[in-house]
C-alpha cells in the first residue's frame, strides 16, 4: 500500500513543504532517543526555513547525545484540509513521528499573527489545545521567541515559555523534562521544576485579577515553585555561545535562502517604538576570528553561495569593514558573496558599502521612520535629513537605481506635518537620483514607499501609548497615496484590520486566550496571509468573548497601571522606559549608549552589559 | 564527467530547476573542481541528459559535470556521494572528453515503471494494457509548450509488460523520444485508467533509465553510450 501520506502529497499545491530529507537534516533515529522536541514554527516551511533562531536551537538540540529534535510546520490549507479528512496527525519533517509523540513540543513565537497556526498545529497534532485539559501522556508544550516577552494571550496553550537567548535555557528545559521522565514525575511536578529554571515561566502557577473598568489589579504567583519575578536568560559570551557550523539546505527555494551569520545581537541605538531593541541588551559582538571559522565551516557544509551578516544594526558592528574584507578575500575563489542586510543610513559604511557593491548591487534600505526631524526625534531615530540625502546620493552615485524608505505612520505625537514630510523625502530622494547626470547613473530609479502602521509593544518606551484607530489609519494612507502619485515611487501600505490584531496581541492580558480561542473555532488559521485574514470572524470572536479590541490597541495607558507583562524582568527597567518616553513627548533625543551609558537598568548586573562594564 | 545519480522517491516532487540548484551546492560542497559560467552571478556548469517529470522517481538519472582538471572516477564518485543529501545517490561516474556529444542530444526514450496499489482499479488499469498496446491509437490530452494538444500518445509506447507484484502490480514500459517530445508517466497512467473506465488508481512511478541509441540501433542505457 503507498503510504497515506504520500497520496495525499500527490494532491496538494507544494508537497516539497512536507517531505523533508534536506542535506544536514539526517539526524539520529527518534526510536533511540530518550527525550524528543518537536521544533514547531508556527508558519508554512519557507517561512520556517528561513528563521536562524530555529536553525541555532535545532542544531543544539541534535548536539546532547540523548535528545532527538525534529522541526515541524505549518500546513498550508490544501494540505491542513487533506489531514483532517484523512486523519492524518501533524508530524515532523525528518521522521513523519505525530506531534504528540514527541516529549517536548516547542513553539517559537515571532510574530501576533501566527498564535491561531499554534492552536491548528496543536490540535492538528493530537494534542488538547488547552494546557488544563492535557494529560500524563501529552508532551509538554512550550514556547519561546520574541513574542514570548508578552506571553499572556497564549497562557491558556503554552504549559512553559522560555525568556530570552535560548541558547542555555533550551537545553535546561529539555533536561529537566528528560529527568522528570525519567524519575516517573508526574506533569505537575515536571512543570514545577521548569518553573525553578530561571527564565522560565508556568502561567498555571499564577492568577491575575482585574478592575471594574478592565485594567490588571493583581498579578501573583499562586505556587511556591514559581517566582514573583521571571528574568530573561542572556547569553553573555556570543564566542562561547553555540552556533550551528552546519545548517538545513532546502531543496525548494525560501524567503531567506542563503547562510545567516549572526555578527551581533542587541542594539545601542535605542529607537523608542523597536522592542528589539530592549530585549536584546546589552549588545554583544562575535569576535571576527570566531565569524570567520564559522563562515568557512558553514560554507563547506552547506554550498550556499551568499553569506549575510544578521543583526539589528550590522553597521553598527565595530570591525564591519575588516570583517568583510576579510570574508570577502577568503571567499572569492569560491564564488560566495557578501551582503549586509540592514544597512542603516546612519552606519559608517563608506568602505563596506563600496565592497559589498563589487559582489552585488540589489536594492538599498533606508528606514528614516518618520517624515520629519522633530518626529524622528520623538521616536529617538538618530537620522538627520542631511545624512540621509547624503546617503541617497552616494548611493545613486555608485550605481544603485533602486531603493527603499521605510516609515511608520501613527506614531506618538505625529501632525499633518509628519505625514507631508514622508512625501518630501520620497521627492528629495527622486531629486537625488536626477542630480546624477544622465549616463553616469543606473537607469530606471525605483523609489519603493513602505509605510506600516505603529503597534506599541511590551518594554518599550512606547507601550502606554494608543494605536490609531483603523479609521484615523485609513484617513492618513489615503492622504499620502494622493501626495506619493509621483513618477518613479511606489508607495505601499499596510491593512489597518491586521495591524489593530497586531496591536491587541502585543499588550494584551489573560483575557485574550479566549478571544484567540474562539476566533480559531470560528476558523481562524494562517492569519499572517493576507488572503486568508478574515477580520470579520476576529470581530465576531471578540464579541462574543464581550471584549472590546479598542480597550487594548487604542486606549492609552496609565503611568501607573500595572501591565501584563511587568513581571517579566529583561534587564531594562521600567523606570527607564518611563522617562524614555517623557523624553519622546519633548521631543528629546537619547544619544546611544556607546557615547556613554544611559542608565537603562542592564547595569544593575554586574559585568553583563559590555560598553558600561 | 557523467554521472548516473538516483533522485529518491521522497524527492520527486522537488522540480528541475530546483533539483539543478541542490546539484551545484552538492558540488561546491564537494570541493571538486568544477567550471563555473562566466559573467556577474558566476554558478557551476552542470547539465542533465533530460529532465525528469514532478512527481516522478528517479533510479539512474544522468547528468555531465565540465570540470576544471582530470579527476579519478571512483574518487569523484566517493567525494560527490559525500556531499550530497541522503535521498541524492550517486551511483557512478564515467570521465568523458569535452568532445562526447551532449548529452540530451543523445537521449532516446527511457524505462519506465509503475507500481499501482492492489484493488479493482489497478485490475482494470493492468487488464487495459493489452488492448492498448494492440491498438494504433490512442488519443490523449499532452501538455506541450503550446498549451494542450490531442496527440496520439500510443507510438510513444514502445513495449510494455504488466505483472502483479507483492503490493498490487507492476507496469514496465519502455517511452521512446518522438519528434514531438516524450510522453509522462502520468498522461499515460491516465489514458489507461480511462480505458480501463476507472477515475485513478494510486502508484508511484519510477524512472528506471535513461536510454540511447546505440550504432546497431539497439537501445541502451545512456551512461553506457560509447565514445568514439
Ligand atoms: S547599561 Fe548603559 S551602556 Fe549598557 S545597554 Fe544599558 S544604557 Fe547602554
Amino acid at each position: 500500500m503507498i503510504d497515506r501520506i504520500e497520496q495525499l502529497l500527490e494532491r496538494v499545491e507544494k508537497p516539497a513543504r512536507y517531505t523533508g530529507g534536506e542535506m544536514n537534516t539526517e539526524v539520529k533515529p527518534i526510536a533511540q532517543a530518550e527525550v524528543s522536541f518537536a521544533f514547531c514554527f508556527p508558519d508554512t516551511y519557507e517561512v520556517a526555513m528561513s528563521h536562524l533562531g530555529m536553525k541555532i536551537l535545532y542544531d543544539i538540540l541534535n548536539a546532547l547525545p540523548y535528545a532527538v529534535c525534529e522541526r515541524v510546520c505549518m500546513p498550508w490549507i490544501d494540505m491542513l484540509e487533506g489531514m483532517r479528512r484523512e486523519n492524518i496527525p501533524l508530524f515532523s519533517l525528518e521522521s513523519r513521528t505525530a506531534l504528540n509523540r514527541f516529549d517536548i513540543v516547542g513553539f517559537t513565537l515571532q510574530y501576533e499573527m501566527s498564535y491561531t497556526n499554534i492552536l491548528e498545529m496543536l490540535s492538528l497534532g493530537g494534542i488538547p489545545v488547552k494546557s488544563a485539559a492535557r494529560v500524563e501522556s501529552d508532551p509538554i508544550v512550550v514556547a519561546g521567541g520574541p513574542c514570548a516577552y508578552n506571553p499572556e494571550p497564549l497562557h491558556a496553550f503554552i504549559d512553559a515559555f522560555m525568556l530570552g537567548d535560548g541558547e542555555e535555557v533550551i537545553v535546561k528545559v529539555t533536561d529537566a523534562v528528560h529527568d522528570g521522565r525519567k524519575q516517573g514525575l508526574a506533569r505537575l511536578e515536571i512543570l514545577r521544576r521548569l518553573a525553578g529554571i530561571p527564565g522560565v515561566y508556568v502561567p498555571a502557577f499564577y492568577s491575575a485579577r482585574y478592575h471594574g473598568d478592565g485594567t490588571l489589579q493583581s498579578f501573583d504567583p499562586i505556587d511556591a515553585a514559581a517566582p514573583a519575578t521571571v528574568t530573561k536568560c542572556c547569553v553573555a559570551d556570543l564566542d562561547a555561545a553555540a552556533y550551528p557550523g552546519a545548517i538545513p539546505v532546502p531543496y525548494t527555494q525560501i524567503v531567506h535562502d542563503r547562510i545567516m551569520l549572526e555578527i551581533m545581537r542587541g542594539c545601542t541605538r535605542g529607537c523608542r517604538f523597536c522592542q528589539a531593541g530592549m530585549l536584546y541588551r546589552p549588545v554583544r559582538e562575535r569576535s571576527v576570528d570566531r565569524l570567520l571559522q564559522l563562515a568557512e565551516q558553514l560554507v563547506d557544509s552547506t554550498g550556499y553561495e551568499e553569506i549575510s551578516l544578521s543583526s539589528l544594526s550590522s553597521g553598527d558592528y565595530s570591525k564591519l569593514s575588516e570583517l568583510c574584507q576579510k570574508l570577502m578575500e577568503r571567499f572569492a575563489s569560491r564564488r560566495v558573496s557578501i551582503s549586509l542586510p540592514s544597512l542603516r543610513i546612519d552606519s559608517v559604511v563608506g568602505d563596506s558599502l563600496a565592497q559589498t557593491q563589487k559582489v552585488k548591487k540589489t536594492s538599498l534600505t533606508f528606514a528614516p521612520e518618520a517624515g520629519t526631524q522633530r518626529l524622528r526625534d520623538v521616536i529617538n531615530k538618530g537620522v538627520t535629513q542631511t545624512d540621509l540625502l547624503s546617503r541617497l546620493r552616494e548611493a545613486f552615485e555608485g550605481g544603485w537605481n533602486s531603493v527603499k524608505l521605510y516609515f511608520m505612520i501613527g506614531l506618538p505625537t505625529e501632525t499633518q506635518a509628519d505625514l507631508e514630510g514622508i512625501a518630501h523625502l520620497a521627492r528629495e530622494a527622486v531629486n537625488a537620483y536626477y542630480a546624477v547626470p544622465k549616463g553616469q547613473r543606473a537607469k530606471g530609479l525605483r523609489v519603493t514607499c513602505s509605510a506600516s502602521v505603529f503597534v506599541p509593544k511590551p518594554f518599550t518606551p512606547f507601550q502606554w501609548n494608543a494605536q490609531d484607530t483603523m479609521e484615523t489609519v485609513r484617513a492618513k494612507q489615503a492622504e499620502l497615496r494622493r501626495m506619493l502619485n509621483l513618477r518613479g515611487v511606489t508607495f505601499h501600505w499596510h491593512d489597518p484590520s491586521v495591524s489593530l490584531l497586531e496591536a491587541c496581541f502585543a499588550v494584551g492580558d489573560r483575557r485574550l486566550a479566549d478571544v484567540l480561542y474562539r476566533a480559531w473555532e470560528l476558523g481562524c488559521r494562517l492569519d499572517g496571509w493576507s488572503d486568508q485574514f478574515r477580520y470579520d470572524l476576529w470581530m465576531r470572536a471578540f464579541a462574543d468573548c464581550n471584549l472590546d479590541p479598542a480597550f487594548y490597541a487604542n486606549r492609552e495607558r496609565g503611568a501607573q497601571e500595572l501591565l501584563p507583562w511587568d513581571f517579566i524582568d529583561i534587564g531594562v527597567t521600567k523606570a527607564y522606559l518611563r522617562l524614555e518616553a517623557e523624553r519622546a513627548l519633548r521631543a528629546e533625543t537619547t544619544p546611544d549608549c556607546r557615547e556613554g551609558c544611559n542608565g537603562c537598568g542592564i547595569e544593575r548586573i554586574e559585568g553583563l552589559c559590555t560598553i558600561c562594564g | 564527467m557523467i554521472v548516473v545519480f538516483e533522485k529518491g522517491l521522497v524527492l520527486r516532487h522537488i522540480g528541475h530547476l530546483d533539483l539543478m540548484r541542490s546539484i551545484q551546492r552538492a558540488l561546491r560542497r564537494s570541493g571538486l573542481p568544477v567550471r563555473y559560467s562566466n559573467g556577474f552571478n558566476p554558478h557551476i556548469q552542470l547539465s542533465f541528459a533530460s529532465p525528469l517529470s514532478v512527481g516522478v522517481a528517479g533510479m539512474r538519472e544522468v547528468m555531465d559535470i565540465p570540470l576544471e582538471s582530470e579527476c579519478d572516477e571512483a574518487e569523484f564518485t566517493q567525494t560527490l556521494a559525500r556531499a550530497m543529501p541522503a535521498p541524492l545517490k550517486v551511483r557512478r561516474a564515467r570521465a568523458v572528453p569535452d568532445t562526447f556529444p551532449t548529452l540530451m542530444a543523445l537521449v532516446a526514450g527511457s524505462n519506465i515503471r509503475m507500481e499501482l496499489d492492489a484493488g479493482q482499479a489497478a485490475d482494470a488499469v493492468a487488464a487495459a494494457l493489452p488492448p492498448f498496446m494492440a491498438s494504433d491509437d490512442c488519443v490523449a490530452l499532452r501538455k506541450t509548450k503550446s498549451g494542450e494538444n490531442s496527440t496520439n500518445i500510443r507510438p510513444f509506447v514502445t513495449q510494455a509488460s504488466v505483472e502483479p507484484s507483492g503490493t498490487g502490480y507492476t507496469l514496465r514500459c519502455v517511452i521512446a523520444n518522438r519528434a514531438e517530445g516524450s510522453l509522462k508517466p502520468s498522461v499515460l497512467m491516465k489514458a489507461l485508467c480511462d480505458l480501463a473506465g476507472v477515475e485513478a488508481v494510486p502508484y508511484l512511478a519510477y524512472r528506471d533509465a535513461i536510454l540511447a541509441r546505440a550504432g546497431d540501433g539497439a537501445l541502451i542505457a545512456l551512461e553506457e553510450y560509447p565514445y568514439v
